[in-house]
């Protein structure tokens, strides 16, 4: 007995038939759970050159090892597709409850396949699976869908859903499950609606055992002790959630302001931290199944004209509509964060278009009758109007629905996207923390912070201390945390864990769940198994390679600690092919292939 | 000199910044601060044996983290800020 139920679902869209397969063990063996197996049956069966929106894209659901268990926060899951957004992989993580109810029904998995020609949602209790109609639900909001599909199959279904967006093929799209938490970056809601999948909804009345009950006991306890312990993991996160970390980026001179073309620094950032948000708009927190972190946050605007009620914003979300527009205005952020889970996008990618989008006004790129009102930095109903409108599929809402970078070329200046790989870069300036800039760079699913979050050494001296001005020791300590969180990702547990946790408490959970006896040292190998899985993987898609927008590796910043610095990628790139054990044009060698049991041909990855 | 205060420090002292005498380093600057807000803000700021800056303390003068100026011995100016923070994270 395992963690694992041993079982996924096959789903034709096209053929209307649903398949139960045994879990492929070896592959679970080898690439953990979530992100890693769902990568790993992802490349087994999809051609890389595959149209991102087309029926021959696969959509997976994957839950790990630990999802459903009482690890540390282990509530995660992983939907995994080709990204229309990046042309990456996509692999796009979340939490709340729906993935542990799908093990509680019995599956560890979901492969859908093709495309059907109506809409449709799957219904899922415990083993009665059917492909239900959902014309009623097309065009519905995240919320509404949810309701609905609650009141017709029951209160304890957990549902993940597409909104508007998803069907309307915005690149940015994200599958929403529990009507807060996001599947959010890349478009994995516009491959689900390329499928005519509105929702799938899920109900379990089973249990997810584990391989060594007492010892996984007593490495849970530890684990959930540690965290609890932990500054971060017991009340910081629970008192302020992550949009504390606005005023100590922003003093640290990181915090990119209006699309980055004004520095790093804003000085009216205090009014959109977590502290601001505690203290005017916060209802309660919130965790996802157990959780003892709780960063969740319930939030409401009581009155005036972004007068709402939803949750957020976190950190990013706050940041994209916060200072990079210009913003200080902390309802305006929140209505804009809350309509974004609404109509189900990405809040990172879609307040830094409109930013870009502000900046090409500004620089007289973007005519004022496209958008229909001038488009300045700093205006807080511009966030909330456009959100709508990219939400309702209206007027300039249309190109905004394409990204920052897709958008800023259509207005010939394609520069001025602050994307990697076409997608949208967060919140932390890699000119003021140079391990950051380096894992823009080289993230498998383009610009993105939670590939290796380098942030927490460099700035928050977690787990040690490293300086953010320096290049050295990068690239070898962002490998690591490339590695580790593939690793996380693949277990189905939450990466602010490692806030409080380290590998040693995070493997004895692993160990126990499955019952192995393997070193941390070769389950830490999986995580790295995963990130070179997904190299490939791009390779053969054809991504383009790694760097980042001219801005950072050009314009020095204009004030701050970090005032004449530029993103110095090119200082630590090759060092870090070398360290992956790639060649110096970031290809994986065969000694590397080998040492991974990655056999790789033409278009297809082979079994280990 | 001026300090900055950020989430629970906020709590403690009850504002969001104060000017204070122009202290010639970290060190002195941490005991003043609990000579001033009490045996609270000295729980954060030292540990338990009072050797050593808290667990629970970041401090950053002009931006740069104390870690990377000579971490309690770094020196202060009259001119310089000082922002301070719990550990506090996120993504």
């Amino acid at each position: 007995m395992t963690s694992w139920i041993g079982t996924i679902l096959r789903v034709d869209l096209a053929a209307g038939t649903i398949k139960k397969e045994p879990l492929n063990m070896k592959d679970a063996h080898d690439y953990v759970g979530a992100r890693g197996l769902g990568t790993k049956y992802f490349c087994d069966e999809v051609d890389p050159k595959v149209e991102p929106l087309s029926p021959e894209n696969k959509l997976i659901f994957m839950t790990g090892p630990l999802t459903g268990t009482a690890a540390s926060s282990a509530g995660r899951y992983e939907v995994v597709a080709k990204a229309p957004l990046t042309g990456t992989i996509g692999a796009a993580n979340s939490g709340g409850h729906f993935g542990p109810e799908l093990k509680f029904a019995g599956y560890d998995g979901i492969i859908f396949e093709n495309a059907s020609e109506t809409p449709v949602y799957l219904y899922i209790n415990d083993d009665k699976v059917e492909i239900r109609d959902a014309s009623e639900l097309w065009g519905k909001t995240v919320y509404e869908t949810t309701d609905l599909l609650n009141e017709s199959c029951g209160e304890s279904f957990k549902v993940a859903c597409i909104g508007p967006t998803g069907e309307n093929g915005c690149l940015f799209s994200g599958v929403m499950n529990d009507k807060h938490r996001a599947a959010g970056r890349g478009g994995m809601g516009a491959v689900m609606g390329s499928k005519k999948l509105k929702a799938v909804a899920v109900r379990g009345t089973g249990s997810v055992s584990v391989a060594r009950p007492n010892k996984f006991k007593e490495a849970f306890v530890d684990a959930r002790a540690k965290l609890k312990a932990d500054p971060i993991g017991g009340a910081g996160m629970a008192a302020f959630g992550t949009e504390v970390l606005v005023n100590i980026i922003n003093e640290s001179g990181a915090l990119p302001f209006r699309n980055w073309r004004d520095g790093a620094y804003f000085d009216e950032a205090d009014k959109t931290g977590g502290e601001a948000l505690a203290d005017q708009y916060l209802v309660k927190n919130k965790g996802c199944f157990g959780c003892s972190i709780c960063c969740g946050r319930v939030t409401r605007v009581p009155d005036g004209p972004f007068k709402s009620v939803g949750e957020g914003p976190e950190y990013e979300a706050g940041w994209s509509y916060g200072a990079d527009c210009g913003i200080s205005d902390l309802a305006a952020i929140c209505k804009a964060n809350f309509l974004c889970n609404e109509y189900g996008m990405d809040p990172i990618t879609l307040g830094a278009t409109i930013a870009c989008a502000m900046e090409l006004y500004e620089a007289g790129a973007l005519p004022q009758e496209d958008v229909g009102f001038p488009l300045r930095f700093g205006d807080p109903h511009a966030i909330v109007d456009l959100t709508l409108a990219v939400g309702k599929n209206e007027g300039f809402g249309k190109t905004l629905a394409l990204g920052s970078y897709r958008m800023a070329e259509k207005y010939g200046r394609p520069e001025l996207s602050m994307s990697v790989k076409k997608q949208e870069m967060p919140a932390y300036d890699g000119r003021a923390i140079q391990g950051m800039a380096l894992e823009y760079a080289t993230s498998n699913r383009g610009g993105c912070h939670v590939r290796g979050y380098l942030t927490s050494p460099e700035i928050l001296g977690v787990p040690l201390k490293t300086d953010p001005m320096v290049t050295e020791g990068k690239p070898a300590l962002l490998k690591t945390f490339q590695d580790l969180t593939a690793l996380i990702d693949s277990l189905g547990i939450c990466l602010f864990t490692t806030f409080g946790l380290g590998l040693p408490e995070i493997a004895a959970q692993y160990r126990e769940a499955i019952g192995s006896d393997e070193s941390d040292e070769e389950i830490l190998l999986k995580g790295e198994r995963c990130w070179n899985l997904e190299k490939h993987f791009n390779i053969a898609a054809g991504v383009e390679k790694d760097t980042l927008p001219p801005r950072l590796l050009r314009e020095k910043l204009p004030s701050g600690p970090a005032a004449g610095k530029v993103a110095e990628l090119y200082d630590m790139l090759g060092e870090y092919y070398s360290v992956r054990g790639w060649d110096q044009d970031g290809v994986p060698t065969d000694d590397k292939n080998a040492e991974l049991g990655i056999k790789y041909e033409s278009k297809i990855l082979c079994d280990i | 000199m001026k300090v900055k205060f950020f989430a629970t420090y906020r709590e403690i002292t009850k504002c969001k910044e104060a000017y204070i005498p122009t202290q010639p380093d970290v060190w002195s600057l941490l005991h003043y601060l609990s000579g001033v807000y009490g045996p609270e803000m000295k729980a954060k700021l030292f540990t338990a044996d009072g050797n050593d800056i808290g667990q629970d303390a970041i401090l950053l003068i002009n931006g740069r983290n104390i870690a990377h100026l000579g971490g309690k011995n770094a020196p202060i100016l009259d001119t310089d800020t000082i922002s301070l923070f719990p550990m506090v994270a996120g993504g």
